[in-house]
């Protein structure tokens, strides 16, 4: 559980609050990179911590993210013009450039400078690893650019999709790391899923399913390790990895590719789940990039045109009650992704955790929020740069390994559990 | 027309949950099992709990057999009454183990094998994680490991204390 104003404190991200304000630590993932295919292409909105922008590709190919609502009598600039090296409102012409400022206001005469008095908020963003991402904090404490390893990789190694979640992010991302449901509401998915049957690590997971957990802390967030028995005196071991304050990535299967999650807040009671996959050192192949659009592993199948889910709150996550009688789905929601959201969503908008009533495999949940907690105060306190923002926390990656029974996976699987360019995986 | 999903996960919803307590408190034995673990442990004690109490067993670390150490004594409360392990164990709902990197962790073994018979859950707990080597590590999660249905390895001390509140106790 929680005390009420720790709960506020971690799920509330709006401007001005200290949530808010570890989130405005980081670069935060905004859209996909085709969501802005081209130069002066559509501007698209943005809703970011609590807060509404707009995105959009000028005519040099600069990246903008400003306030959505024109200066002038408060329209939303969707609707404007992206032209000439900037967005003009159509309803009296005010135009304005990346950064937000107004360059053109066609009522007033050019000499009087009266434009330049016009300047909206604005954000820098950045295109990475099929990303665009965004930095909302104080201008003078700009992080280094991301570094995760999935957006550093050539592009036909990676695959990247995006989901609207309609809930707190942070009951969200405890499903990231709540590494106990998986041998419930996930059952019977492992072995059916093309993007993860076939791995030898799946009879492991099949044959014990009581696996042990060890709750390490490191320094950008934690490793959720997993253990089951193996053959020889042995432990198989699956490591997620945590870094503050949304970032995931849980341990890959087999020859399968790698892959994580980001939640973004969109507002207090919406977030975006970000998904990736990628391979270290191969190209992802056309199966598996189709099975990844069809909405297999991680990934969603959303409504054509738009990131929400075909399966969502209002066609009660399409459940077939038929399935979850005879076994064929646990759940009886389709796909991992869903299964996760419609669980998460069911919470309501803002989980009460004072409520909760948590045991002792929740630990790793209990460290994230003791770590994010941790985090805010002494970032609003000592103004401490929190972790995660280090590229070197950020250079990471979540394992799959049999190690001999005494060893701490910390140390033993070290080296796997950092991103290496072209080295594979630690994958069973 | 909403569907029920989308009606009932609203945030005027959330209004007519049932406010009511939904459990019975659970009770958490906290032991310290080295000095270092046990200065943190009698700490915590000082804090106000509901349904935690707390134990050394740290007498089984620091002294070898011979140098006073007596087996019936070697679990105690922190005023230095001896417990019974057992009985201890038996009105449990969960014992937590509190470690320190690099230190003698043989007591889990004995408070283990009573937590397995009596089918309670266990955590163990090691402190230090930080600063501590791979040597230290190893030789702590060695004893620990087996004992433990879940380890956590935190670098401060406070952490403990998020814990035990997280849980009820």
């Amino acid at each position: 559980m929680l005390r009420k104003e720790q709960n506020d404190l971690l799920t509330q991200t709006g401007p001005g609050t200290p949530g808010g304000r570890l989130f405005r630590s980081y670069w935060l993932p905004a859209l996909l990179s085709e969501e802005l295919p081209e130069n002066d292409s559509p501007p698209v909105r943005v809703k970011l911590l609590s807060e509404r922008l707009l995105a959009f590709r000028d005519s040099d190919g600069r990246l903008g993210l400003i306030d959505e609502f024109c200066a002038h009598r408060g329209v939303s600039l969707w609707f404007g013009r992206n032209e000439e090296k900037g967005l003009r409102c159509p309803y009296h012409g005010w135009k304005y450039d990346v950064t937000g400022q107004c360059i053109d206001v066609p009522s007033e005469p050019e000499e009087s400078g009266y434009c330049r008095k016009i300047k909206l908020k604005s954000y820098p963003m950045i295109e990475r690893g099929g990303v665009l991402w965004a930095y909302m904090g104080p201008k003078e404490q700009v992080p280094p650019l991301p570094e995760w390893e999935f957006a550093t990789v050539p592009d036909r190694q990676r695959f990247v999709s995006k989901r609207l979640q309609e809930c707190n992010w942070l009951q969200a991302m405890e499903g990231g790391i709540d590494s106990s449901h998986v041998s419930f509401l996930h059952r019977g998915d492992i072995n059916s899923d093309p993007l993860f049957k076939g791995a030898k690590g799946n009879q492991y997971n099949l044959a014990d399913a009581r696996p042990v957990f060890e709750v390490v802390e490191s320094a950008g967030g934690l490793y959720i390790g997993a253990r089951r028995n193996a053959e020889n005196d042995q432990y198989y071991w699956r490591i997620t990895q945590y870094v503050l304050p949304s970032f995931t990535m849980i341990a890959p299967r087999g020859g399968h590719s790698v892959h994580g999650h980001f939640w973004i807040p969109i507002d207090d009671e919406n977030c975006w789940t970000w998904s990736f996959d990628y391979h270290p050192v191969r190209d992802l192949t056309d199966a598996e990039t189709a099975a990844m659009r069809e909405g297999k592993g991680i990934h969603v199948k959303c409504i054509p045109g738009t990131f929400r889910p075909v399966a969502n709150k209002d066609n009660d996550y399409l459940i077939d009650r038929a399935a979850q009688k005879t076994g064929r789905s646990y759940s009886g929601v389709e796909g991992f992704g869903m299964q996760d959201a419609s669980i998460q969503e069911s919470m309501g908008p803002i989980v009460d955790r004072t409520k909760e009533n948590l045991v002792s495999t929740d630990n790793g949940i209990i460290m994230a929020r003791h770590r994010l907690l941790r985090s805010i105060k002494a970032l609003m306190n000592k103004g401490e740069v929190p972790p995660g923002v280090d590229p070197v926390h950020q250079r990471v990656r979540s394992a799959a390994v049999v190690l001999p029974r005494d060893q701490a996976y910390k140390d033993a699987a070290r080296e796997a559990l950092m991103a290496c360019p072209g080295v594979a995986p630690a994958s069973v | 027309m909403l569907s029920e999903s989308a009606r009932v996960t609203t945030a005027a919803e959330a209004r007519f949950r049932i406010n009511e307590p939904n459990s019975k408190p659970r009770r958490v034995k906290v032991i310290a099992l080295d000095r270092a673990s046990e200065r943190v442990v009698k700490h915590l004690a000082q804090l106000a709990w509901s349904n935690a109490s707390f134990f050394t067993a740290s007498a089984f670390a620091g002294e070898p057999p011979g140098h006073g150490f007596s087996m019936p004594g070697w679990l105690s409360d922190l005023a230095g009454r001896t417990k019974d392990l057992l009985d201890e164990v038996n009105s449990a709902d969960l014992v937590v183990m509190v470690a320190t990197a690099g230190e003698n962790a043989q007591a889990a073994a004995l408070i283990g094998e009573a937590c397995s018979l009596k089918r309670v859950n266990t955590t163990g707990l090691m402190l230090g994680g930080a600063s501590a080597t791979d040597a230290m590590l190893s030789k702590t999660l060695y004893q620990l490991r087996p004992w433990s249905l879940m380890l956590v390895i935190a670098s401060g001390e406070d952490y403990i204390e998020d814990m035990l509140i997280a849980l009820r106790a």
